[in-house]
C-alpha cells in the first residue's frame, strides 16, 4: 500500500482530531510552585492516581487514557532512575526525562501511520533549591513540549490552558504559602474544566463543586526542605479541608 | 513504543541490564586485591525506641589508615539503615543499587517494598558480589536495621557473605573490630539488661564503649579518641543522626571512665 504525502498528512490531522476530542474531557492538572516546594492539584473522578513521583525532585501528573498515562509514567520512571544510577542523582533533570527519553519517542510513535496514537497529555515538574528555580514542561500527545517556570498546566483544550495560565502566572510570581497556591490552583483547574466543556455556568465555585460531587481533590506537594528521601508527599483530607469550597 | 513496557515489573536489576548498566561485576585481575579500602567495626543495637547503629570512621588499605572520616551507616530509605564492614568500594556500589532498588520499586510499581522484600534484595546484592569476595576483592558483610511498623519495634539482620540472612534478637556487630568484642554483648545482656529496655543515651554509652574497645584490640578499627563516631537512629519517626551535643558528651564521659 503506497502513501501519497496527502495521505501522511490526512493521516496526521485524523490522529490529532482522535486524540484532541478524548482529551477535551479529561481532568486538568495544575502546577504551581509555593514557598514549600510545588504543589501539583487535579479532581479525579475515578480511582486511579493522576500524579506521580518520578524520581528525586521530579514529578508527573497527566491527563488521558489511563493505560497511556501509565505508559508515559513507566518510561519516565525507568529512564530516571537507570541514569540515576549510571551517573548520579543530580544527573537527572526533567530536561532530559522529556527532551531525550520522552519526546523523541511519542514524535516516532505519533507519526507512524499504523500505529494508535498515545491519548494523553502530561505535566512535568521539576523542584528547585527555591521557587524561582522549580520548572515544568508540558508534554503533548505527539512529542512537543515547552517549559515554563513557575507554575504549569496541561488541560483539555489550548483554551482550556490559556484560561488556566491567565489565572496563575501573575499569582505565582509572589511565591505564594501551600494552602494559597492550593486554592489558586483549584480554582485554575475549574476554570480550565469549564473552558474546556464550554460550561455555560460562570462562577468556578460552582464548577468546582459540582466536579466534586463526583469526584475527589487529588493534591500532592514536592516538599523543598524535607528529610525523606522521597520528597512527594500526598495531602491527607485535613490539609486540603481548608482549601476547598463549603 | 510500549514494547518494553513493565517488562521490568519493578525489578532494578533487569532495568539495568536493559540499559547497559553494569554494577558489582568482579575485577578478573588478582592484583587489585593489593589496593581498596577496608572499612571496619560496625555496630546495631536496639534501644527502647527503635535500633541505633554506631560505627568508628576509620578505612584502611592494608596497614594504613585509608581515611578517617568514612562513612559507613547509610540510609536505604526512610524506614532503613545499613552498616557496611568490609570492601568499601563493594559496599558502597551495593548501597548506591540498593538505594535505587528501593526507590524504582516503589515509584513504578506504586507500592513500597515490604521489608521481606527489602532484605531479599540484600542478598540478592550480596549474591552478585559472591565472585568479588571469592577472589578476596569485593566482600562486605551489611547489617541491616528497620522499624517495622508492623510489629512496631526496631529489628535487626545481619547477613553472611553468601546472602544468608538472620535475625537478631538484641544487637549486630560486623568487621574485624567486632570479632574482638562480640562476647561482651551477651555480657551486657546479661548483666545489665536487654538492650531493647535501654534508653538511647544508655544504649549510646554501651556501643561507644565497646567500639573503644574494639579499636584497642584491632588496628583496622578508629574508636572514639581521636574521631566523634557516626551514630544514627531508625524509630517510627524514621531515621535521624543523634545530635552531636549528645554524642560529644558521652564520647567524653567513656573516654574519661
Amino acid at each position: 500500500m503506497a502513501f501519497t504525502p496527502y495521505d501522511w498528512q490526512q493521516t496526521l490531522r485524523q490522529k490529532a482530531d482522535y486524540v484532541e476530542d478524548r482529551l477535551r474531557e479529561g481532568s486538568p492538572v495544575v502546577g504551581l510552585s509555593c514557598h514549600e516546594g510545588i504543589v501539583l492539584v487535579t479532581v479525579r473522578r475515578a480511582q486511579q492516581q493522576k500524579i506521580f513521583e518520578i524520581y528525586d525532585r521530579l514529578a508527573f501528573a497527566g491527563l488521558g487514557n489511563q493505560s497511556d498515562v501509565e505508559t508515559i509514567r513507566q518510561i519516565a520512571v525507568d529512564f530516571a532512575h537507570a541514569e540515576g544510577f549510571a551517573r548520579s542523582p543530580q544527573d537527572v533533570s526533567i530536561q532530559r526525562v522529556v527532551g531525550v527519553a520522552l519526546s523523541p519517542a511519542m514524535k516516532r510513535s505519533f507519526s507512524d501511520p499504523l500505529r494508535l496514537p498515545l491519548v494523553v497529555r502530561g505535566l512535568f515538574a521539576q523542584l528547585g533549591d527555591a521557587p524561582e528555580s522549580d520548572l515544568f514542561y508540558l508534554l503533548n500527545y505527539d512529542g512537543e513540549f515547552s517549559l515554563a517556570h513557575r507554575c504549569g498546566v496541561a488541560a483539555g483544550t489550548e483554551g482550556a490552558r490559556e484560561a488556566m495560565e491567565r489565572v496563575l502566572v501573575a499569582f505565582a510570581q509572589k511565591t505564594p504559602k501551600r494552602d494559597a497556591a492550593l486554592k489558586k490552583a483549584l480554582e485554575a483547574w475549574a476554570v480550565g474544566r469549564r473552558e474546556a466543556l464550554a460550561a455555560t455556568e460562570s462562577d468556578w465555585h460552582a464548577v468546582l463543586s459540582e466536579a466534586l460531587e463526583t469526584g475527589t481533590v487529588e493534591a500532592a506537594l514536592l516538599e523543598r526542605d524535607s528529610r525523606r528521601e522521597r520528597r512527594l508527599r500526598f495531602l491527607s483530607p485535613e490539609e486540603l479541608k481548608p482549601c476547598l469550597p463549603d | 513504543m510500549s514494547e518494553q513496557l513493565g517488562a521490568t515489573h519493578g525489578d532494578f536489576a533487569k532495568l539495568l541490564e536493559a540499559h547497559g548498566v553494569r554494577f558489582l561485576e568482579a575485577s578478573p585481575s588478582p592484583s587489585l586485591s593489593a589496593g581498596g579500602a577496608h572499612g571496619t567495626t560496625v555496630i546495631a543495637v536496639k534501644f527502647d525506641k527503635g535500633v541505633l547503629n554506631v560505627a568508628d570512621r576509620r578505612a584502611t588499605a592494608g596497614n594504613a589508615i585509608f581515611y578517617e572520616e568514612a562513612e559507613k551507616i547509610l540510609k536505604l530509605d526512610d524506614e532503613t539503615l545499613i552498616a557496611i564492614a568490609g570492601s568499601y568500594a563493594a559496599a558502597f556500589e551495593a548501597v548506591r543499587f540498593l538505594q535505587h532498588s528501593l526507590k524504582y520499586y516503589a515509584r513504578s510499581q506504586l507500592q513500597e517494598m515490604s521489608l521481606e522484600g527489602k532484605l531479599s534484595e540484600v542478598s540478592r546484592v550480596l549474591s552478585r558480589a559472591l565472585p568479588g569476595a571469592l577472589q578476596g576483592i569485593g566482600g562486605f558483610l551489611p547489617i541491616v536495621s528497620a522499624y517495622d511498623r508492623t510489629k512496631n519495634e526496631g529489628r535487626i539482620f545481619f547477613y553472611d557473605v553468601l546472602g544468608a540472612r538472620f535475625e537478631s534478637r538484641e544487637f549486630g556487630a560486623a568487621g574485624s573490630g567486632a570479632e574482638r568484642i562480640r562476647g561482651s554483648f551477651e555480657y551486657i545482656v546479661r548483666t545489665k539488661g536487654p538492650f531493647h529496655t535501654m534508653t538511647l543515651e544508655e544504649a549510646l554509652h554501651e556501643t561507644l564503649l565497646l567500639l573503644e574497645i574494639a579499636a584497642s584490640l584491632d588496628t583496622a578499627t578508629g574508636g572514639i579518641r581521636h574521631s566523634l563516631p557516626l551514630a544514627k537512629t531508625v524509630t517510627a519517626e524514621g531515621i535521624a543522626d543523634v545530635p552531636q551535643e549528645m554524642l560529644r558528651s558521652i564520647q567524653k564521659a567513656v573516654l574519661n571512665e
